[in-house]
C-alpha cells in the first residue's frame, strides 16, 4: 500500500507540500439485551485522501475510488479547492519543520481480538448479561465489545513513508433497574461501552466481565432505595473512571490550539486558555500535573506517529498546576510562534504530535492522545495516597464513581457531571450509597482545589472511545490517565430530582 | 451518483448470491463538501465521496450484519460470506419474525443539487464581508451534501431515493459577545448567505457587553434553534418503542393519556415541504406523516419492524440501519405552530430570558428526560415585555416533559434547522415557556 500511496503522491502537480493517507479499517462490534445477541456486525472501509498545500493554503480531497481515473479526479477536486480557498486568504498557511521518517509501527498485543473466535467472545458475552438478572427490578441487562483496526499508510513530500496498524479493543456491561418513576444504571468497569484500550484480547479477559455482573447489577436495584446525594459545598473523591472525563472535557479539549485559534468555534467553540496565559497562568493547585502522552503502552491513544508523521512523545501542559504548552499541529504551532514569541517549551516548539483523523475520508486535525493527571507520589505531585487513605483523611465528604452525564460551556469554564453511584464519607469511612450525584463548576477553580492525588498503583489509562469534534463530525479515541483524586469544598448535589 | 437503474442491479445481484432464508441489502452513494470559515477567512476546505453497502442475513432467525465500501463483485462476495458466517455464530433471537414485506413507497421527487468550491466559498464571503463591516470575526461552514439511498430485501422491498441539502451555519464573535444564524435548502441558489449574515451581525451587536444574572427559575423565550436542540433529546427518548417497552420512557405506559400541556401537538412528518424528504426508512418501510402526541395527549410511538412484530404494533417506518441498538427513531419530527408572532410572544414576558441557542446538552436521567446545557451565542434579559440587556450565560437544569407542560405560547410559523450532524433537516417554532431552571452562570 505504501507504493500505492507513494504512486498517488507521485502525481500530484507541483505544490508547496503535499501528503497522501491511505486508510484500511476494520470493525467488530457485539451487543447483547436482555439474553439475546442484539448486534453482532462487522465493518470495513477502504480510501484515500489527497492533502496539498499551495499558495498558502491547503486542500483535501478524499475518495474510496482508487482506480487511476479516480485517483486523478480526486487530485483535481484538490487543486480546485486550493484554488477557491486562496482567493481571499489573508494569512499564509505556514508548516513547522519535520523531519522525513520511514518507519513502521504496530500496536503491541498478546492476543488480536480478530483472531478470537467469534463463538467465544459471544459466549463471554451472553455470560455477563446473564449474570446481571440478580432481581426482578433490573429491567434491562447489556454487554458490549468492540474491536478496531487501523491500518495506515503515509507518505508526504517531505519523503517520509510510514505504515501502522493501529488495534483496539473494549468491553463492558451495563445493568438497568426500574422501579415507577426512576432509573437507575450501574455499569462495568466503565460507562460509555466499558474500557477500550489499543491493546489485544486480553484486556476483555482481564475485565472478568461475568464475575463483575451480579455485583454491579445489585448496586443498580439498590440505587432505586438509596437516599439521593445531598446538596451543598463538600469535600468529594473522584473515581479514575470520572476523573478520566473530567481531564477530557476540563483540560483536554482546553488546550486544543486549534480550539484556542478559533478554528473550532463555529461547531465546538474555543477556549479559556488564550496564548497570553502561557507560562503564566496557575491553572490548578501545585500538584496538579497534566501530560499529554502518545506512548503509553495500552492507552487508546497511543501510536507510533501523528497523521503528519510526527513521532508520537510526551507533553507537558500542566506542571506544578502552571499552565504550560498545547497540544499542537504543524500548522498551528507556527502561528503561535507568531502570537507568542515567548513560546519556547521543552518540546522545542514544533508539532507535539497530536494530529489524527477518524478514516480516510476526514481532515487530519488536533485530537487529545493520552491526557493524564500524573499520579500522586511523582516529582511534584504530592503524597502517594491510596483510596482508603484518602477516605480515611476525609472528614465530611462524597465518593463518586462511574459517568452519567457530562456538559461544559463552549469556553471550558462552567462544568456538571453526574456519576452512577456515590457514597457518603463521615468522620473518615464510607457509610450510605447516594443516588442522583452530580457537582459542578469553574475548570480552574476546581482544579486549584485538588490537593490530594492517589500514587501510581491505582493510576488506570481510560480509554474515551467517543471523543466529537470537527466539521463533519469526527468520533476518535483518546486516553486518560488518572487515579482517584480529592477536591475541597465542591457544589455538589446541583439538579432538583 | 450511479442512478436507480445501477444500485437495483447491485442489490439484485447479492439478492441472487444469498443463500440466507432473508437478506437485506442497504445501499448508499454519497458525495459532501464542507468549507470552513475562522477569523475571517477560509481555513479548511475539503471534498469527499464514499459509498456503501450493507447486508443483514437472517437464517434460523439468527442474524448478521456486515458492510463494506466496495460495490466489486469479490467485495460484495465477501460481505455475503462474512454476514452468513455471523448469523451462523448467533443465537436465535425469539422475538424476531421476519424482515418488512413489500408496501408501497410514497412518490418523491429525487432531488440532487451539487454546490461548487466556488458556490461554497462564497457564501462564506458574504458573511465574512459583512462581519469585517462591523470590525467582527466571522466563523462557520457551509456544507452540501448529496446522497442516493436504496433498500432491497429477498421478500420483494425496493425502495430508492436521492437528495441533497445545503446548510451555511455562522457564529459572528466581537470583543466580548457572539451570535449564531444559519440557514438550510435542498440546493445552494435557495441559501440566503446575505441574511444568515444579517442576523448573525446584529446578534452579535446586541449582545455586546453582557452583564452577569442570577441564576434561578425563569420564563424563557426559546428561539428555533434551542427548540430543536432540546428536542432532539426527545426524539431518541421519547416515542422510542425500544425505550418505551424498557419502560425507561418518560412516556412509557402512558399511551392516550395527557402527557404535555393541550397546546402542544408533535407531528413527525418526513414529506414537509421545507425539510430533507425521506419517502422510507432503513428497512425500505414506507414513511408517512404521524401526530404523536395531539393536544398533550400520546396517540403514537415509532416502531419498525422488530419491535412492531414483537409487540404486535403497526410498522410506523422508524428503522434505523442494522444492527441498531438505538430502536426505533422518529427523524423530522416537530412541535406544530402556535398562532403567536415572535414579538408577541416577546411582550407577554414579564421578566425572563430570550435564548438564541443551547450548548452541550445532556439527558441526567432518561426515565424523567431532565437535561443540562448551557445557553450559548446570544442570551438576552426580557423585563416588561421588552428586550432590556444582553447577559452572561447560564448553566440549566430542566426536565423536557416540565417545559412542554408549561408552554405559554408557541410562534405561528417553523424554521427550518440543520439537525447536530448537518445531515437531515429539522423544524422548529419559537416557544414561550413559563418555566426554566437556571442552576449556574460562566464567565463570559
Amino acid at each position: 500500500m505504501i507504493k500505492q500511496a507513494e504512486n498517488i503522491l507521485s502525481k500530484i502537480p507541483s505544490a508547496d507540500y503535499a501528503d497522501v493517507r491511505i486508510v484500511d479499517q476494520t470493525s467488530e462490534d457485539i451487543a447483547t439485551k436482555d439474553g439475546v445477541v442484539e448486534a453482532l456486525a462487522s465493518s470495513s472501509s477502504i480510501g484515500y485522501n489527497v492533502r496539498i498545500l499551495k499558495d498558502g493554503v491547503f486542500g483535501f480531497a478524499a475518495s474510496n475510488d482508487m482506480s487511476e481515473h479516480g485517483i486523478d479526479e480526486t487530485i483535481k477536486k484538490a487543486i480546485a479547492i486550493v484554488k477557491a480557498s486562496a482567493a481571499d486568504k489573508t494569512t499564509n498557511v505556514e508548516l513547522d519543520q519535520c523531519d522525513p521518517i520511514i518507519d513502521s509501527y504496530k500496536t503491541p498485543r498478546k492476543e488480536d481480538p480478530f483472531s478470537v473466535p467469534m463463538e467465544e467472545k459471544i459466549h463471554i458475552l451472553l455470560e455477563a448479561d446473564k449474570e446481571q438478572k440478580v432481581s426482578n427490578k433490573v429491567a434491562v441487562t447489556q454487554s458490549s465489545y468492540q474491536a478496531n483496526r487501523e491500518r495506515k499508510y503515509f507518505v508526504s513530500s517531505i519523503g517520509s513513508k510510514i505504515d501502522q496498524e493501529i488495534i483496539w479493543t473494549g468491553a463492558g456491561i451495563e445493568a438497568t433497574a426500574v422501579d415507577g418513576p426512576d432509573l437507575q444504571n450501574r455499569s462495568y468497569p466503565n460507562s460509555f461501552r466499558g474500557q477500550n484500550q489499543t491493546r489485544g484480547f486480553e484486556l476483555v479477559r482481564e475485565l472478568e466481565l461475568a464475575k463483575h455482573a451480579p455485583e454491579i447489577a445489585q448496586q443498580a436495584v439498590d440505587l432505586l432505595t438509596a437516599d439521593t446525594c445531598p446538596t451543598g459545598e463538600f469535600d468529594i473523591i473522584l473515581d479514575s473512571n470520572q476523573l478520566a472525563l473530567q481531564i477530557h472535557e476540563s483540560c483536554g479539549h482546553a488546550v486544543e490550539l486549534d480550539r484556542v485559534l478559533g478554528y473550532e468555534a463555529s461547531y465546538a467553540g474555543t477556549s479559556f486558555l488564550t496564548p497570553d496565559k502561557l507560562f503564566n497562568f496557575q491553572y490548578g493547585s501545585n500538584i496538579v500535573n497534566l501530560t499529554a502522552d502518545a506512548t503509553i503502552p495500552g492507552g487508546l491513544g497511543t501510536f507510533g506517529y501523528d497523521d503528519e508523521g510526527v513521532p508520537a512523545q510526551r507533553t507537558y501542559l500542566v506542571k506544578n498546576g502552571m499552565f504550560q504548552d498545547y497540544i499542537t499541529s504543524r500548522d498551528t504551532v507556527t502561528k503561535l510562534h507568531e502570537i507568542n514569541n515567548q513560546y519556547n517549551p521543552p518540546s522545542g516548539g514544533r508539532s507535539n504530535g497530536t494530529v489524527r483523523a477518524s478514516s480516510w475520508s476526514r481532515l487530519p486535525m488536533i485530537r487529545m492522545t493520552n491526557i493524564n493527571l500524573e499520579p500522586g507520589g511523582e516529582k511534584g505531585t504530592g503524597k502517594a495516597w491510596t483510596l482508603d487513605e484518602l477516605i480515611a483523611d476525609t472528614e465530611y465528604g462524597i465518593f463518586m464513581s462511574t459517568n452519567r452525564s457530562w456538559s461544559i460551556d463552549d469556553k471550558r469554564y462552567n462544568f456538571q457531571f453526574g456519576t452512577e453511584i456515590a457514597w457518603e464519607i463521615k468522620d473518615g469511612k464510607l457509610g450510605r450509597m447516594l443516588k442522583n450525584p452530580t457537582y459542578q463548576g469553574i475548570t480552574p477553580q476546581f482544579w486549584h482545589s485538588c490537593d490530594a492525588i492517589c500514587g501510581r498503583p491505582e493510576w488506570t489509562v481510560w480509554g474515551t472511545p467517543n471523543c466529537g469534534k470537527g466539521q463533519p463530525s469526527q468520533v476518535m479515541y483518546t486516553g486518560h490517565g488518572a487515579s482517584p483524586a480529592r477536591f475541597r469544598k465542591v457544589k455538589v448535589g446541583v439538579v432538583k430530582w | 451518483m450511479l442512478g436507480e437503474q445501477k444500485l437495483k442491479q447491485i442489490a439484485d445481484k447479492v439478492l441472487c448470491l444469498s443463500k440466507a432464508d432473508q437478506t437485506e441489502v442497504l445501499l448508499s452513494v454519497s458525495g459532501n463538501a464542507l468549507t470552513r470559515f475562522a477569523n475571517n477567512e477560509i481555513h479548511q476546505n475539503m471534498a469527499w465521496k464514499n459509498l456503501g453497502i450493507s447486508i443483514r442475513v437472517v437464517t434460523d432467525k439468527k442474524i448478521g450484519v456486515a458492510s463494506t465500501n466496495s460495490f466489486e463483485e469479490s467485495a460484495l462476495q465477501c460481505v455475503i460470506a462474512k454476514a452468513t458466517t455471523l448469523a451462523k455464530l448467533q443465537k436465535p433471537d425469539p422475538s424476531f419474525v421476519s424482515l418488512p414485506l413489500p408496501c408501497t413507497i410514497p412518490e418523491v421527487k429525487n432531488d440532487i443539487h451539487h454546490a461548487t468550491e466556488d458556490e461554497m466559498a462564497e457564501g462564506a464571503r458574504t458573511i465574512i464581508e459583512k462581519a469585517k463591516k462591523e470590525k467582527l470575526k466571522a466563523f462557520g461552514a457551509y456544507a452540501n451534501d448529496v446522497s442516493e439511498l436504496a433498500v432491497a430485501n429477498s421478500l420483494g422491498v425496493w425502495a430508492y431515493h436521492a437528495g441533497s441539502s445545503c446548510n451555511l451555519s455562522t457564529i459572528v464573535m466581537g470583543e466580548n459577545s457572539s451570535g449564531f444564524a444559519s440557514d438550510v435548502a435542498r440546493s445552494p441558489d435557495a441559501v440566503d448567505a446575505k441574511k444568515v449574515a444579517e442576523t448573525a451581525v446584529s446578534k452579535t451587536l446586541e449582545s455586546t457587553n453582557p452583564q452577569d444574572i442570577e441564576p434561578g427559575e425563569y420564563e424563557v423565550i426559546l428561539e428555533p434553534q434551542a427548540v430543536s436542540e432540546m428536542m432532539a433529546f426527545f426524539q431518541w427518548y421519547g416515542p422510542n418503542a425500544r425505550i418505551y417497552h424498557e419502560g425507561a420512557s418518560p412516556l412509557s405506559d402512558k399511551m392516550n393519556t395527557q402527557v404535555f400541556g393541550k397546546n402542544i401537538t408533535l407531528i413527525d412528518d418526513p414529506f414537509h415541504s421545507d425539510v430533507f424528504p425521506m419517502p422510507f426508512d432503513f428497512e425500505g418501510h414506507p414513511k408517512a406523516k404521524i401526530t404523536f402526541v395531539k393536544n398533550g395527549v400520546l396517540k403514537n410511538i415509532a416502531y419498525d419492524s422488530y419491535y412492531a412484530m414483537k409487540f404486535h404494533k403497526k410498522n410506523t417506518g422508524h428503522a434505523l440501519p442494522a444492527p441498531n441498538t438505538m430502536g426505533p427513531i422518529p427523524l423530522h419530527l416537530y412541535i406544530a405552530p402556535g398562532n403567536k408572532a415572535r414579538e408577541e410572544m416577546i411582550q407577554n414576558v414579564k421578566r425572563g430570558l430570550l435564548v438564541t441557542r443551547l450548548w452541550y446538552v445532556r439527558v441526567l436521567n432518561p426515565k424523567v428526560l431532565n437535561v443540562t446545557g448551557m445557553t450559548r451565542d446570544g442570551t438576552f434579559l426580557i423585563e416588561n415585555g421588552k428586550i432590556v440587556r444582553p447577559v452572561k450565560n447560564l448553566r440549566f437544569n430542566q426536565s423536557i416533559p416540565e417545559a412542554l407542560n408549561n408552554i405559554a405560547g408557541i410562534e405561528n410559523k417553523l424554521t427550518p434547522l440543520a439537525s447536530f450532524e448537518g445531515e437531515m433537516i429539522s423544524l422548529a417554532p419559537t416557544l414561550h415557556i413559563k418555566k426554566w431552571e437556571f442552576s449556574s452562570r460562566t464567565l463570559f
